[in-house]
C-alpha cells in the first residue's frame, strides 16, 4: 500500500484522464457545439432581421443554448463514468471524495469554455453584435455563469449517475436550480452589450458570485453522502 | 504481522427499501487468510463486499477493517483495499497502460508508469499496446482489472467473481497470483459460484443464503470438492 497523493495531484489526474478521453473521441464537444450552433441559427431565423430585436434577445438565446448544451455534456460525462462502474473505481481510489467533485467541475467548465469560444464568433456574426469590444466584461460574466452551471450540474449528474432515469432526473433537478444564475447572466450580458460598464452590472455579478460560492460549499458538504450507494 | 485481526463484522444488516439484503452478519478474519463467500444469486454476497469496500453503509451493525470503523473512517480504509467488482472499473477509450497509470496516480503509486508496465506483463497483456480497452475481449479486460486491483499493493483484496471471463490459462495465472499474495500475508475475500476453484484457494468458507450466514468454518484439509458440493447443497435452498 502506498501513501495517497495530494488533493491537487489527484484532481489533475482526473482532469487529464477526462481531457485525454475527450481529445480522442471528441464526442462531448461535438454534441455540445452542434447543439449550441443549432439553437443560435434556428432562433436567428425565427426572430427575423430587425437588429434592435436581435440585440435584445440574443443574450437570452446564448445562455439558453449554453444551459441546454451543459445538460447534454453532463449526461454524456455521466454515461462515460457509469460504463463499467468507473465512477465507483475512482471513488475507491480516493481518501477525499471531493477530489472528484472539483475535478469534474473543472472538466465541465473546460468543455463549456471550448464550446463558448467556438460559438461566440458565430453568435456575433449571426446576430450582428459586436462582442469583441466588450470581451473582457463578457468573459467575466461567462466565467461566473459557467462555474455555476458546472457546479450545480456536476452535483446533480453525480446524484443521477446510478439511477435508471438518469436522462430525466438530471434536467429535472438541474434546470430549475440554474434559473437564478441564468437570469442574472442574461441580464448582465444584455446590459454589457448595450454599452453599460462593469460597475453598472455589479448587482448581477454579486448574485452570480454568491450563487457559485453557495453551491460550492453546499456541494462539498453533501458530496460524500451523494456518492454513497 | 500475521494473525492480527483484519476484518470484523458484528450484526451487520443492510436493507434496500423493504428488502433485507443482509440479516445480522458476524464475521472475523485474520490477516493473511483467504475467505471464500459462496451462495446462490441474491444471497447478499455482493452487498457484503460493497459494505466491506466502503461503497455502501450497513443499515445497522459494525464493520471494522484493520482496526478502522468502515463508516466513520472509510477514508483510512480505502487505500488498504483492492476491489474487483462485477464490472471492471476500466475506461474503454484509454489504453491498458493509461488505465493503470491513472489509477496508479490516484493511489499515489511511485513510478506509476513503470509499475503499470510490470503489472501488464504479469497478467499477460502487452504493455506497449496502443489498443483501446473497449476493443479488448472480456478475458483481457478481466486480466487488466486484476492488474488494476493489485497495482497499489493493497492489504485486503475483495474479489467478486474474479474468474469471470478468464480462460484456463488466465485462471491458472490468477490462482498462482492469489497463492503469491497469500504468501505475502495479504488478506483475501472472494465470492464465487465456482466451488472447486474457491475451495482450492480459500482457508475459510462462508456460505450465505438469503442474507444470512448459514455456514462459516475453516476449510478442512480433507474436504474435497464432492464433500463441499454436498455441504453447499445442504445449506443453500
Amino acid at each position: 500500500m502506498f501513501n495517497s497523493t495530494g488533493f491537487f495531484q489527484q484532481v489533475i489526474a482526473i482532469l487529464a484522464k477526462d481531457l485525454r478521453t475527450e481529445w480522442r473521441t471528441r464526442e462531448i464537444f461535438t454534441f455540445m457545439f452542434v447543439f449550441t450552433v443549432l439553437v443560435i441559427v434556428i432562433f436567428n431565423f425565427a426572430i427575423g432581421a430587425d437588429p434592435e430585436t436581435m440585440r435584445k434577445v440574443a443574450p437570452g438565446i446564448l445562455w439558453v443554448a449554453l444551459l441546454f448544451a451543459t445538460v447534454l455534456g453532463l449526461q454524456r460525462t455521466a454515461q462515460l463514468e457509469s460504463e463499467e462502474d468507473c465512477f465507483q473505481g475512482m471513488l475507491l481510489a480516493l481518501r477525499d471524495r471531493s477530489v472528484v467533485l472539483i475535478a469534474k467541475v473543472l472538466v465541465n467548465m473546460c468543455y463549456l469554455l471550448v464550446v463558448t469560444l467556438c460559438a461566440l464568433p458565430l453568435f456575433s456574426i449571426w446576430f450582428r453584435i459586436d462582442v469583441a469590444s466588450h470581451l473582457g466584461p463578457i468573459c467575466l460574466v461567462l466565467t461566473l455563469g459557467m462555474a455555476g452551471l458546472s457546479l450545480v450540474g456536476t452535483l446533480f449528474s453525480t446524484i443521477s449517475i446510478n439511477t435508471r432515469t438518469r436522462g430525466l432526473l438530471l434536467p429535472l433537478l438541474f434546470l430549475p436550480l440554474s434559473v437564478p444564475l441564468t437570469i442574472s447572466a442574461v441580464y448582465a450580458t444584455t446590459d454589457l452589450l448595450q454599452g453599460k460598464r462593469l460597475a453598472d452590472i455589479s448587482d448581477y455579478l454579486t448574485l452570480m458570485s454568491v450563487y457559485d460560492i453557495v453551491f460550492l460549499v453546499l456541494s462539498l458538504l453533501v458530496f460524500d453522502s451523494v456518492v454513497e450507494e | 504481522m500475521s494473525g492480527e485481526m483484519m476484518v470484523r463484522l458484528q450484526g451487520v444488516t443492510k436493507r434496500f427499501a423493504h428488502v433485507w439484503a443482509l440479516r445480522g452478519i458476524d464475521l472475523e478474519l485474520r490477516r493473511g487468510r483467504c475467505l471464500g463467500i459462496f451462495g446462490a444469486n441474491g444471497a447478499g454476497k455482493t452487498t457484503l463486499l460493497n459494505i466491506l469496500a466502503t461503497l455502501a453503509r450497513p443499515s445497522s451493525g459494525q464493520v471494522t477493517i484493520a482496526g478502522y470503523d468502515a463508516v466513520r473512517e472509510a477514508d483510512k480504509i480505502r487505500p488498504l483495499l483492492g476491489v474487483l467488482g462485477h464490472r471492471t472499473y476500466l475506461y474503454g477509450d484509454l489504453t491498458a497502460s493509461e488505465n493503470l497509470q491513472f489509477y496508479g496516480r490516484l493511489f499515489g503509486v511511485p513510478n506509476a508508469h513503470q509499475r503499470s508496465q510490470e503489472w501488464l506483463h504479469s497478467v499477460g497483456l502487452d504493455p506497449d499496446s496502443r489498443q483501446r480497452v473497449r476493443t479488448f475481449s472480456r478475458g483481457m479486460q478481466q486480466r487488466l482489472a486484476i492488474a488494476r486491483v493489485l497495482l497499489h499493493e493493497p492489504e485486503l483484496l475483495l474479489l467478486d467473481e474474479p474468474y469471470t471471463g478468464l480462460d484456463q490459462n488466465a485462471v491458472g495465472r490468477l490462482q498462482r497470483l492469489l497463492d503469491d499474495l497469500q504468501a505475502a500475508d495479504r488478506t483475501i475475500i472472494l465470492s464465487t459460484h465456482d466451488l472447486a476453484r474457491g475451495l482450492a484457494v480459500c482457508d475459510e468458507i462462508l456460505i450465505q443464503s438469503r442474507g444470512k450466514v448459514v455456514y462459516y468454518e475453516e476449510a478442512a484439509s480433507d474436504l474435497d470438492i464432492t464433500g463441499f458440493e454436498q455441504l453447499y447443497a445442504a445449506h443453500v435452498q
